[in-house]
């Protein structure tokens, strides 16, 4: 998995404005384009429920899918358990969809036979303050690992490219100074912040 | 009404081609992008083919431009299109921002002297889609 900021509006183009507008005031009209790349479509399915962003994603319906078993992404998990099940199952999957698509059934229906464990690749926009809502939920312990590891992927990228402007984004309990999750806290935002400080 | 394009993101239209392979070519997206950052041409004539593409291609970008403009009339081009955001300046000042799609379904769908000025700004900053837009493709 890879995050790469591609393009964004850089906060020193609207000097002109900060005498008028604070930084916070600033970040909805600032844009940022990410290339996701080499996630499974799990996390690009919790990805688009970020529904404000914008999406370009690659296209199964277009794009035929080769060596299935090379390009999926397997949980440590599953890994860990040392079991052939999983890419047993993606071989299955494999053979399926080439019998279905040599016989003439159309790339967008014999897809359908594909995991979830599927590598995609896509780019995606956000402006500013959409930006520090999603590294607010998706840094945060209790986000699914997959998309937190992409989120901090993606954070490092804006904080080489705009450190001032996002030195205080990352989980909430770091932005905001306490955990707004609850009962269901993971009970570690002091270990949390000291991470997204350093 | 007067606008004036204060800042964009770079790159508008080569963003754009990179949009519409990512979803059809299979190469991922950055080594797309690096590759027709700096090939004019390659752009155009990828570009040159938006009519057939969704508009979503259009989206990867940001535009934001000051305008002046009375309450009535921002309200006015709040209420025409919900993706324009905007901020107070000062009197009768604001800062708005959006991105290419927004311009041109705007253009598209209002003839105005607000539209036509917002169309215009992109003029240099994505000069095949100010062309489409002119012709009334995409």
């Amino acid at each position: 998995m890879r995050a790469r900021l591609l393009a964004y509006t850089p906060i020193a183009s609207l000097a002109g404005c900060r005498g008028e507008l604070t930084l916070r005031e600033l970040l909805p009209h600032m844009g940022y384009t990410f290339a996701v790349e080499k996630i499974s479509r799990v996390c690009s399915h919790q990805l688009v429920r970020h529904r404000v962003a914008s999406f370009s994603q690659q296209s199964q319906r277009y794009i035929k899918v080769k060596r299935l078993s090379e390009r999926v992404v397997t949980p440590p998990s599953v890994e860990a358990t040392g079991e052939p099940v999983f890419l047993e199952f993606v071989e299955k999957a494999s053979e399926a969809y080439q019998l279905l698509v040599d016989q003439g059934v159309p790339k967008e229906d014999a897809r359908f036979v594909l995991p979830n464990a599927a590598e995609t690749s896509l780019l995606m926009t956000m402006d500013g303050r959409s930006l520090f809502h999603f590294f607010g939920l998706r840094c945060c312990n209790r986000a699914q690992w997959e998309i937190r590891a992409l989120a901090d992927a993606m954070l490092g990228e804006a904080r080489t490219a705009e450190p001032e402007v996002f030195r205080e984004a990352g989980p909430y309990c770091y932005q905001l100074g306490y955990c707004p999750e609850g009962r269901f806290t993971c009970g570690r935002m002091q270990e949390a912040v000291e991470k997204y400080r350093a | 009404m007067k606008i004036k394009l204060v800042a964009h993101t770079p790159g508008v239209e080569a963003m754009v081609a990179t949009s519409m392979l990512t979803t059809t070519s299979g190469s991922l997206p950055s080594r797309i992008h690096d590759r027709l950052v700096d090939s004019p041409e390659k752009v155009g004539e990828i570009v040159s083919r938006l009519e057939v593409q969704h508009g979503n291609v259009l989206e990867h970008n940001r535009l934001i431009w000051v305008v002046e403009a009375t309450g009535d009339e921002v309200l006015e081009a709040m209420l025409d299109t919900r993706f324009l955001h905007f901020t107070r300046l000062g009197d009768d000042r604001w800062l708005m921002s959006g991105n290419l799609r927004t311009v041109v379904e705007y253009a598209q769908s209002k003839g105005s002297a607000f539209t036509r000025e917002l169309a215009g700004s992109v003029r240099d900053l994505a000069p095949m889609v100010h062309m489409f837009m002119r012709r009334g493709h995409t």
